[in-house]
């Protein structure tokens, strides 16, 4: 049954980047103003997304790993209660959405409507996590090596999406721009962002000890504070990249015509991504099980 | 079709081939891990 529901969904995966690649390239119009090469847009755009979506899900597992390997240290059980699932949601919103007005009348609309967005997600985001961790009911350990395995997972897949978008950007901006590369706002943000990934991937590679995957999550940390900076870095400095398409200031947005390309290449790589970040996390839980054999099998020995 | 165009035309496939060789050939390689893993795994 498993394996016919992967296989479906893999069907329809498959299906779906066929259909969204029929409409970005024989549906979608030509842009008015570049041509051909604004085609580009229906990958590069989608790919950024979701290494946003992804590298907020390494900070989500990083957070839970940290927390989790706090409690174990304090001998305490995980406790679930209705005050846990409600207060720290709603407290997190209020504060946001208060930030988000005093910013929006003082400092800049768009950056205040993000803030105040960010509060309704963490907030989603915080009940979503709690209700799944009430339904596994798992132990401080287990649930270190779980959050350990979807933080490693979400990284190495938002690097994968990270390296189309820095390999993407430069094709489409070699025709547009006539250079390939520049040291703008937005694009050394994100080769920023890239490096940091990179660097926590390479760390988790080649460093051994049992403090490794603690200074993983730290560095798992920080590193999504980079993610808000290249969301709005081409809205706080207005150099090379073009302004944003979507959130953007007044006026900003696409022809209705190419709005079904793009959602539906959103959609394919969105149902992609969470295929190889399944495949990549049951790898990850299976190296998990290898090692505790292979340290089981030493204490036997 | 005029010498833009057909740049314009060359460097989207380029995109997009790009794409496709990172993000299949990634998985690819995820498969072949996991595979290998299966192996070890069984007594």
């Amino acid at each position: 049954m498993k394996r016919l529901a992967i296989g479906v969904y893999l069907l329809v995966t498959v299906a779906l980047l066929g259909w969204a690649y029929y409409q970005a390239i024989y549906v979608a119009p030509n842009d008015a103003m570049q041509g051909e090469i604004f085609r580009i847009f229906y990958y590069h755009v989608p790919n950024a997304m979701l290494c946003f979506l992804f590298f907020s899900l390494n900070l989500v597992g990083s957070v839970w790993f940290l927390a989790a390997a706090e409690r174990k240290k304090s001998g305490g059980a995980f406790k679930f209660s209705l005050k846990g699932l409600i207060v720290p949601p709603i407290i997190a919103l209020v504060v946001l959405v208060i930030i988000g007005m005093i910013v929006r009348a003082t400092v800049d609309p768009a950056v205040g409507n993000y803030i105040s967005d960010s509060g309704l997600g963490l907030a989603l985001l915080w009940v979503a996590v709690y209700l799944i961790l009430r339904s596994l009911r798992l132990s401080a350990d287990q649930q270190m090596q779980v959050a350990d395995a979807l933080a490693v997972a979400a990284a190495e897949v938002g690097v994968v999406f990270a390296t189309v978008v820095l390999i993407t950007g430069p094709i489409w901006g070699r025709r547009a721009w006539g250079i390939w590369w520049t040291w703008d706002a937005r694009l050394t943000t994100t080769l920023v962002l890239w490096l940091i990934y990179t660097s926590y991937l390479l760390l988790r590679r080649f460093a051994a000890g049992p403090q490794m995957q603690t200074l993983a999550a730290v560095l798992g940390i920080f590193g999504a504070l980079d993610v808000p900076i290249v969301y709005m870095s081409n809205r706080w400095w207005r150099t090379q990249h073009p302004a944003p398409v979507f959130g953007g200031a007044q006026g900003s947005g696409m022809d209705s015509s190419m709005l079904p390309a793009f959602f539906w290449n959103l959609a394919a790589w969105f149902a992609w991504g969470l295929l190889i970040l399944a495949l990549r996390y049951h790898v990850e839980r299976e190296h998990q099980r290898i090692v505790a054999a292979e340290a089981e099998a030493a204490l036997n020995a | 079709m005029d010498q833009a165009a057909i740049l314009d035309h060359q460097f989207r496939i380029a995109a997009y081939v790009v794409t496709w060789v990172i993000q299949f050939g990634y998985a690819a390689l995820l498969f072949l891990k996991w595979q290998a893993q299966k192996k070890k795994l069984k007594p």
